[in-house]
């Protein structure tokens, strides 16, 4: 397949996504859920959380208990919220992820969709349109969030500055990076299951299945610990005090997993009766 | 002639239910040919593999030159497979839009395309209507607009009409004769009447197997249906009528079926009036007839072997 038209498609794709989200009633539901979520959040976490990492006798607390693993980094955020936002996030987002993309194939192939679809495109180019799709739909979610905490941010300072916007859009790209593997492991399920709760149910009993196995193995071979570092989502804690765009080189290995985990998905669906 | 489908040695099963055996036959540009089998006998798995949505265990097969699935044949072979719905979320004129620019049409050549194919399955009203909101029929005709959209060399239709009332299958039916000028068209169906007012070609499929394909007229001999009209107070005797119509020039077989139904096979070259002479057969003995044709139906043609087997 030629890569422009493979480009077309994969945005032709990420475009029905986008209306999907923003035209639908399951979209529009999604944002709503989205909404109350990162309401509370913001309103019961984030705002009385701020003002307690904001005492002095927090940040010497913080320092000299966590200042071995870095942790203290989490205070040279620009604003105290996009410190709480980024822990919240760096922890919650990923098995949102999991829930909010696990239908990216399963019901269009329960219901015959794909078929007409896979007579006007390629199976690769399903997959990576799909993927790229939910990919889009997650920074619109992670764009609105981060907005609404920095509007927080500037009516509790009276004003926002740039270190601040750039800082957020630091922890979207992070987050967008963070989320990747996730994202491609769903598509892995949706395009084997029959329907996106199956897909789910999958993923995380695979996950699950997956962290019992390596922690049987490292308890009897503790030399296999370094097998943790492969699994997704093992950045995550290097991540927390990472500051600078100079921490997007902890972007190789989520995007290692993504690419094979969409060449999984890929062959999944080539193989798969529609 | 050029063919549009070409299948070589196709065998396809489903554990040891081996559904396609070994099955060859070429379509060529601009025929439209009715495939026709029982239930279970293979049609579903034979559009499925040709629109490359399943594979083959072996065999080989070729549209417009092309493997099934391949890009070349994107927008080119469009189908309606049986049973496969639009995303009831969207509306028809948004899905049919999006299929029309993945076939490489821009978004504004996409939606007057959709307008175009909508409206030649009466459903331009509905462009803005969620599938989900549609009936059974207007949604089969939705997914029957798909196929038309572009101008594809190739359309397979399974069970076009299936569910459709009277009217709405009717022209359909004309539809498909109407656009039959311009693409070719491999339709599966149980209904006969329809194939058989729609379709040059058969395949038929039996036990895996193409059991009989394209059904030539004989030159020698021709065949006529008849039925009789029969009014209460009047009663026909079938074997009258049969040894009445055996005296008939040139008639070499004559069989009666129920409702006063006959059959008559006879050699055209030895009578140039023969339905001259029939009527006026049935005028010298008062008898009525309620329908008349030549030729046998394909119903006729493919199955009376296979009911005189059983009989």
């Amino acid at each position: 397949m030629s890569m422009m038209l493979l480009l077309r498609q994969i945005r032709l794709f990420s475009q029905v996504e986008l209306s999907r989200l923003w035209l639908t009633r399951r979209g529009l539901m999604t944002l709503a859920a989205t909404a109350v979520v990162w309401f509370f959040l913001l309103r019961y976490a984030i705002a009385p959380a701020t003002e307690i990492l904001q005492e002095p006798n927090f940040q010497k607390s913080l320092t000299a208990a966590f200042g071995m693993l870095g942790l203290h980094q989490l205070l040279n955020w620009p604003a105290p919220e996009l410190t709480l936002y980024w822990m919240l996030s760096l922890v919650l987002l990923p098995f949102l992820s999991l829930v909010f993309t696990a239908n990216q194939l399963s019901s269009d192939a329960a219901r015959g969709t794909l078929r007409f679809i896979s007579l006007r495109s390629s199976r690769t180019a399903i997959v990576l349109g799909r993927f790229c799709g939910q990919l889009v739909v997650q920074l619109c979610l992670i764009l609105l969030s981060l907005t609404a905490t920095l509007l927080i941010s500037a009516v509790r300072q009276g004003g926002i500055s740039w270190q601040a916007i750039e800082a957020a859009l630091l922890i979207s790209c992070h987050l967008l990076i963070v989320l990747m593997p996730f994202t491609a492991l769903m598509t892995v399920f949706s395009a084997w299951a029959r329907s996106s709760r199956l897909a789910l149910s999958l993923a995380i009993v695979s996950l699950g299945v997956v962290f019992g196995l390596l922690s049987w193995l490292i308890y009897h071979q503790p030399n296999a610990a370094f097998l943790l570092e492969y699994m997704p989502g093992a950045q995550i804690w290097q991540l927390i005090p990472a500051q600078g765009w100079q921490s997007l080189q902890l972007a190789a290995l989520p995007l290692a997993q993504t690419a094979v985990f969409l060449l999984i998905a890929q062959q999944i669906l080539s193989r798969r009766a529609l | 002639m050029q063919n549009i489908i070409k299948v070589t040695d196709l065998s396809k099963s489903y554990g040891r239910n081996k559904v396609l055996n070994n099955i060859s036959f070429a379509v060529n540009k601009g025929e439209t040919v009715a495939l026709i089998g029982q239930n279970g006998a293979g049609k579903t798995t034979l559009f499925s593999l040709l629109c490359g949505y399943i594979k083959a265990d072996s065999g080989n097969m070729q549209l417009l030159g092309q493997q099934p699935g391949s890009q070349a044949l994107f927008g080119k072979v469009t189908a309606l497979p049986q049973d496969a719905q639009l995303d009831p979320a969207f509306s028809i004129g948004e899905q049919l839009s999006f299929y029309g620019q993945l076939q490489g049409l821009s978004a504004r050549a996409a939606r007057a395309e959709t307008k175009r194919v909508l409206a030649l399955v009466d459903l331009a009203a509905h462009y803005h209507t969620k599938a989900g909101a549609l009936s059974h029929g207007m949604r089969k005709r939705a997914c029957m607009a798909q196929a038309f959209i572009g101008s594809p060399a190739l359309i397979l239709l399974d069970e076009p009409t299936a569910g459709l009332d009277p009217a709405n299958a009717l022209h359909i039916r004309e539809l498909i004769s109407d656009l039959s000028q311009h693409a070719s068209f491999l339709i599966s169906s149980h209904n006969i009447f329809e194939l058989e007012r729609l379709c040059n070609k058969v395949l038929y499929l039996q036990d895996g197997q193409l059991q009989q394909h394209h059904a030539q007229p004989s030159e020698n001999i021709a065949h006529l249906s008849l039925q009789l009209a029969t009014a209460a107070d009047t009663a026909v005797d079938t074997s009258e009528v049969c040894q009445q119509l055996r005296q008939l020039a040139g008639v070499t077989e004559v069989t009666a079926g129920r409702n006063h139904e006959y059959q008559l096979s006879y050699q055209p070259q030895m009578v140039d009036d023969f339905d001259i002479r029939l009527l006026q057969c049935l005028a010298a003995n008062g008898w009525q007839y309620k329908q008349l044709s030549k030729g046998k139906s394909l119903e006729q043609q493919l199955f009376s072997r296979k009911k005189a087997a059983v009989v």
